[in-house]
């Protein structure tokens, strides 16, 4: 069975995880241009149903930003992946997030990169929803979505292909 | 080779929406367009190096370029800090 989808399934292709369990939704709906007109790159975005934001692949975490509201991991095969917890979160100033991870660190996916205690963040007034974006989607002839609907952290979320 | 100073005003520095444009005006450009902040220097076309980099308001950036269409760059580039950053 599992040859029949392989070779059958689109089950080829790099896969991009869900760095957090919530609700999958198509990055057209983040409610912000920056992230819905794509000018970061492609992706999908999760709407966040808990407050550990892990490795979407196996990788070397590129950036964390000081204020722990985004991190960058890159893929061991070189996909580039930003993580941005939430909208105009930069805003917040670190309050609420808590880094666990620093750059040129080894990951593997699942690994905790940042806790974002979301209901705070939520009361704050900002929408959580958490786009996860390839920053290199240039070199890729395709990076697709999975179907939007709930996700546990690490569910494949992003397809691509070179 | 042509540079520039530049002190950002954009409230959140060079983060995710004005990175996001930058590195497409940088795109543009066939010359190396680099950026410099802080003793860091990163690849303007390149987001995440660019992000990485921190650049908060009040801070200088000097903007470097290097290649054939240097001169358009020079001034496509300053224009473009003046607009967005």
């Amino acid at each position: 069975m599992k040859l029949f989808q392989n070779l059958f399934a689109k089950d080829n292709g790099i896969k991009v995880g869900a760095p957090v369990s919530g609700r999958l939704v198509s990055i057209k709906e983040v409610n912000d241009p920056t992230f819905s007109d794509e000018i970061l790159g492609k992706g999908a975005a999760v709407i966040p149903a808990g407050n550990r934001i892990c490795a979407p692949v196996d990788g070397t975490v590129t950036t964390v930003f000081p204020t722990g509201h985004a991190a960058a991991v890159t893929s061991d095969d070189g996909v580039e992946i930003l993580i941005h917890v939430g909208l105009d979160t930069v805003k917040l100033n670190g309050e609420h997030f808590t880094i666990h991870a620093s750059e040129g660190q080894k990951v593997k996916r699942g690994d905790l990169l940042l806790e974002a205690d979301i209901e705070q963040i939520k009361a704050a007034g900002y929408d959580t929803i958490t786009p996860v974006i390839v920053c290199n989607s240039d070199e890729f002839a395709e990076v697709a979505a999975g179907e939007a609907g709930d996700v546990a952290q690490g569910d494949d979320i992003l397809t691509l292909n070179k | 080779m042509k540079e520039f100073q530049y002190v950002i005003q954009d409230p959140v520095g060079i983060h995710a929406r004005p990175a996001g444009l930058l590195v497409r005006k940088a795109a543009e450009y066939k010359c190396q367009v680099t950026i410099t902040s802080d003793g860091k220097s990163a690849d303007a076309k390149k987001l995440l190096k660019l992000m990485s980099l921190g650049v908060k308001q009040g801070m200088e950036v000097t903007c470097t370029l290097e290649g054939e269409d240097e001169d358009a760059a020079y001034e496509g580039m300053q224009q473009f800090f003046k607009e967005n950053l």
